[in-house]
């Protein structure tokens, strides 16, 4: 290595004169950090949240750069092996706990300590999501998601459905409940005949009663989680297991019933439905209902037209009667590779702060952790038309399932996502889960 | 039409040197010594008459055919642009722009305030079209330049010139063809980075600049079937190696050198992932790492569809340009910096 | 071959080397080769035998990423998928080229056709595969539309196990068509144009001028050009990534797919090492066959 080095310096170092310096430190005395987030509806407002925090600061200065979700991982990861990386970033849980088992991110203890930090301001759950297995800080919450029926209410009206009707449906992996039956109806096929009307051609189906999105891979979290949860089953027993329970008759039964409307014709096949993302089948009205995450709302009442009026319904109440949902968020982590870690606190800090996420709460794309935070994104949701009761009232009543947060998260869910999906298109039946489990439980020996 | 029944230029030298390489259809000037006048002449209009009417209007429905199906998904990337992004899927089949609006062309540029980009569907992130545009320009004319000018050494020396050991080193060099990008990703990136270059345009180009071993396997293919009496003739006048390359050898593959050198410019204006990586600061973002903000944000969502289309027509007009109208003349400079 | 045309170097005494010379063209190009090609490889075969998550520094292991690869279903099953890929898409897109590049050339000197071949290519990979993605949706796309109008079932280009590689397959055909077009029309340009005269006073035919000279004075050009192509095409990603994903189930993870995910998403370095060496040693062996069944060293043009 070093050889080639010296070899190529020499060969570079003319054209490298001619280039002129590389980017140094600032001649100011100022220390700049580099903030990574991917989600660009997010950019605004936390290109707010950087000015609003320099002012405060006299030395600090925070430089946002926002990246896709493929590259985004690429560059953290490509980063932490060159040293090269973003100093603070939004971390999701499907790859911190990678992150922090190689010690790069930092841990926030000692400075939430010194600082006296009151987490309890946080909506609950959110702050344990972030804790290694030995109850070690990694970081702050900054947002969270839950789930919820997106629904096309020009077909639930020409239906003969109220929005109270889609707000109670009930649903049991035996029958599909009053959900099945809402579905049934609301598929429509070629020629005008609903999905429980005699003479229904489940071979040419205009609008589906309810739309896929693929297998849910390892975790369900949009497609199946929540009626998952309403069994008392989840995919581990606490945070942290060392192993799952893809092999329990709960999850099976969910899964042959979701299977079911398949072949019933009243959702499409995994090959239909293998193209343009749900959210814009629903929009062209080739969808009548889709259970999705909070952080869709934005995208889905943007698309409001003549054919497609949207609204929102609290998933089905199941066996135990009550609606449930996956219950997941995101918060901004400190990269190990940072040359200013205090500077990197202070940063995460303010994101964490009710100063920052009510700027997020206005901008109406995500639901900010700070309790307070999350009723000022509701009303400004609502001043924009969206009632998002469906999504917020999951964490007043405490009807969540945490997001399944375990070692080997990407090898479980490479595991499961072709056994799932082989499931889905029918060539598998249920009984592929018990192998699928053991397998990944061995990755765990 | 015309194109049609005159099947061949009446002419060579002049005409072709105007031409685009990729439009160059004389080839004898690196073959068959002293046939040229000959060649010229026997290639007038009675050239290629033998073509029958039948073998031409198949020939013409077949490109006919190609042409078609190459431009219609260029109209639904136009159609798109044109369309909002918040209606398109109300009528995903329209064969014409869904209420048509000039908005993602304002957000690719950056001309649209961040509220009207929002309500558009789109980001409403800083995109500075113009000064991306420049690095890009800057980094892909380093690029190619150094690359095409490297490789044609390289392949000369494979190619054209006799020493011992050219066979096993061309082999070995050639083995740099099949290295997967996965391999060369993080070394180069910890490399260009120990000497200081991140976020530099040099820093970009650095992997690229020296080499491309598809360059120099192309040209050596080339160098290969050069004439060699022509170089002989030259040794007896007395030119050196290096004159008998620049001026003789490189002008007579010229069209081949200026193809590749079309091919490889694009490849890297499309490059992404490395520029990303590399150029991350707003002075040396390249037009590909801007407009990468159109792209999907989230695991399963949607691009803002008419924003990243309105950026992949903007990003491929420039080159288009150079591919059309600067093609044929470097070509023709380059084969007029050589024998006449 | 005409015998006009001479045969420099059997008719002269053996040249003197140009082995200095040779080294001072070679300069540039080897410092590139050493430090962005020859480098890496080094570090990725010295990595493959290690395990290596990236994050943290990389362990001896041996043998053990081999053995495990040798059990890994997937794997074997991305060479199979990989193989089909690259017959289809190698395969429609040099007989399309080759006849695209001769049509070029025999029968129209427009400009604009010329450039509209190429358009394709002029658009990022990633972007042609969504247009794509799009156009033949299931429910959504254009072509699927029309086929439900004429009365044709629908087909899940993307979603039917069966298919989705094919799709894929012809995508990137539509996309490199022009410039692969682009790479022989060079080779033909080389082509002396006395030889067609020569054929022309015998009488032949347009097939027989093809399969009689141009396809045998294309072939050291051809088979370069496969060679590249080929070699390409193994390394399938950017379409697979922004489409499929690797599915349905595993139909579409090709094994650049599958070592991108290995590598970055499952931070697994060290195994995706071991599966670019192993793609390195079939990407050899395929190009030195090819290299010898085509010859591509001689050139007739040369003797």
């Amino acid at each position: 290595m070093k050889r080639i080095t010296i070899a190529s310096t020499a060969a570079v170092g003319i054209v490298a004169l001619l280039a002129g310096c590389s980017a140094g430190a600032p001649s100011d005395g100022k220390v700049t950090l580099s903030y990574g987030l991917w989600d660009a509806n997010q950019l605004p407002a936390y290109e707010q949240c950087a000015a609003d925090f320099e002012k405060t600061q006299d030395d600090i200065k925070v430089k946002v750069e926002q990246v896709g979700w493929d590259e985004y991982w690429n560059k953290i990861t490509t980063g932490f092996v060159s040293g090269e990386n973003f100093d603070v970033f939004t971390s999701h849980v499907a790859f911190y706990p990678e992150f922090q088992a190689s010690g790069q991110v930092l841990p926030l203890d000692d400075y939430i300590a010194a600082d006296k930090l009151d987490t309890s301001i946080y909506q609950d759950g959110l702050v344990e999501l972030w804790q290694d297995p030995d109850g070690v800080q990694y970081g702050l919450p900054k947002d969270f998601d839950t789930i919820a029926l997106f629904y096309n209410s020009q077909f639930t009206d020409a239906a003969g459905y109220t929005a109270d009707d889609l707000a109670s449906l009930t649903w049991n992996p035996e029958d599909g409940g009053t959900y099945e039956d809402v579905i049934a109806h609301l598929t429509v096929d070629a020629n005008g005949v609903r999905g429980d009307e005699p003479g229904f051609d489940k071979n040419n189906v205009a609008t589906y009663g309810l739309w896929m999105e693929a297998s849910g891979g390892a975790d369900g979290q949009t497609q199946w989680s929540f009626l998952t949860a309403s069994l008392g089953w989840s995919q581990t027993d606490e945070p942290w297991a060392d192993s799952y329970n893809y092999d329990a008759p709960e999850f099976a039964d969910t899964i042959s019933w979701w299977y079911s409307l398949v072949e019933k014709g009243y959702m499409p096949s995994l090959e239909a439905q293998t193209g343009i993302a749900w959210a814009d089948q629903l929009i062209a009205g080739k969808a009548a209902l889709v259970p999705n995450g909070s952080w869709m709302t934005g995208h889905v009442f943007g698309a409001a037209s003549d054919t497609f009026t949207p609204a929102l319904a609290s998933t089905p109440e199941g066996p135990d009667g009550k609606s449930w949902s996956m219950f997941n968020g995101l918060a901004d982590n400190i990269a190990a590779t940072t040359k200013h870690p205090d500077e990197a606190w202070e940063w995460v800090k303010y994101l964490g702060s009710a100063d920052c996420q009510d700027v997020v709460a206005d901008s109406a794309v995500v639901f900010p952790a700070i309790k307070t935070s999350t009723e000022k994104a509701v009303a400004a949701f609502e001043a924009k038309g969206v009632d998002v009761a469906a999504f917020a009232d999951h964490v007043t009543d405490g009807t969540t399932v945490l997001y399944p947060i375990t070692d080997h998260k990407s090898d479980v869910n490479a595991t499961m996502t072709p056994v799932m999906e082989s499931i889905m298109s029918g060539k598998s039946g249920t009984d592929a889960l018990v192998g699928a489990n053991d397998q990944v439980n061995g990755l765990f020996k | 039409m015309s194109n049609l029944t005159r099947l061949r230029p009446e002419d060579t030298d002049s005409s072709s040197a105007e031409d685009l390489p990729l439009v160059t259809d004389e080839g004898p000037r690196s073959t068959s010594r002293g046939s040229r006048a000959a060649a010229r002449a026997a290639a007038s209009d009675e050239g290629f008459r033998t073509s029958s009417r039948r073998s031409r209007i198949f020939g013409g429905i077949a490109l006919g055919v190609v042409v078609v199906g190459t431009l219609f998904p260029f109209w639904w990337m136009i159609r798109t642009a044109f369309s909002t992004n918040n209606a398109m899927f109300s009528d995903p089949l329209s064969l014409l722009p869904v209420e048509f609006t000039l908005g993602a062309f304002e957000r690719v540029l950056g001309i649209a305030s961040t509220s009207d980009a929002l309500a558009e569907g789109g980001s409403g992130a800083d995109i500075n079209f113009g000064l991306y545009l420049l690095n890009s320009v800057i980094v892909c004319v380093l690029i190619t330049v150094g690359q095409v000018a490297f490789s044609s050494a390289a392949a000369y020396a494979f190619g054209v010139l006799r020493w011992r050991g050219r066979d096993t080193v061309f082999a070995i060099f050639l083995v740099a063809l099949l290295v997967p990008g996965i391999f060369t990703l993080l070394p180069n990136f910890i490399l260009v980075k120990e000497l200081g270059l991140l976020n530099t345009f040099i820093g970009i180009a650095l992997p690229s600049i020296f080499m491309s071993p598809f360059v120099v396997f192309f040209l050596r293919q080339f160098f290969l079937g050069v004439n060699r009496s022509i170089l002989e003739a030259a040794v007896i006048d007395g030119a050196g190696t290096w004159r008998i390359f620049y001026r003789i050898a490189a002008p007579l593959v010229a069209p081949q050198i200026v193809t590749i050198a079309i091919l490889q410019f694009i490849f890297y204006w499309n490059d992404y992932l490395w520029p990303l990586l590399v150029g991350q600061s707003e002075d040396t973002k390249l037009l590909t790492v801007g407009l990468g903000i159109f792209k999907s944000q989230t695991p399963q969502g949607s691009p803002d569809w008419a924003g990243l289309m309105a950026g992949a027509l903007l990003a491929a007009v420039p080159i288009f340009i150079l591919v059309v109208i600067f093609g044929r003349r470097i070509v023709g400079s380059i084969q007029s910096s050589g024998v006449k | 071959m005409p015998a006009r045309r001479s045969d420099f170097t059997s008719t002269k005494p053996a040249r003197r080397s140009d082995f200095r010379s040779a080294m001072l063209f070679l300069i540039p190009a080897l410092i590139g080769f050493l430090a962005f090609f020859a480098w890496p490889t080094v570090r990725g075969v010295y990595l493959s035998f290690t395990e290596f998550n990236l994050l943290q520094p990389p362990e001896w292991i041996g043998l053990d990423n081999y053995v495990a690869i040798a059990g890994d279903p997937v794997f074997w099953n991305s060479l199979v998928v990989t193989s089909e890929y690259v017959l289809i898409n190698i395969g429609v897109q040099t007989v399309a080229a080759l006849v695209l590049a001769v049509l070029l050339q025999r029968f129209t000197r427009s400009m604009v056709v010329r450039g509209v071949v190429l358009l394709p290519y002029l658009i990022a990979n990633v972007v042609v595969a969504l247009v794509w993605f799009w156009l033949a949706d299931y429910n959504l796309g254009l072509i699927n539309s029309t086929l439900d109008a004429v009365g044709f079932d629908r087909v899940g280009f993307f979603g039917n196990e069966a298919l989705a590689m094919p799709t894929i397959a012809l995508i990137n055909v539509w996309r490199h068509l022009g410039y692969t077009t682009l790479l022989i029309f060079a080779g033909l340009q080389a082509i002396p144009r006395d030889v067609y005269e020569a054929a022309e006073v015998d009488g032949a035919g347009e097939a027989r001028t093809f399969f009689g000279i141009t396809l045998p004075l294309l072939r050291p050009v051809l088979a370069f050009v496969l060679v590249i192509t080929l070699v390409g095409a193994f390394q399938i990603f950017d379409t697979i990534a922004v489409t499929t994903g690797g599915g349905p189930v595993d139909a579409t993870r090709a094994i650049t797919y599958y070592i991108y995910e290995r590598a970055f998403g499952r931070f697994d370095f060290g195994y995706a090492s071991a599966m670019s060496v192993i793609l390195m040693i079939i990407l050899g062996a395929v190009a030195l066959i090819q290299l010898r069944v085509l010859r591509a060293n001689d050139s007739d043009l040369e003797r």
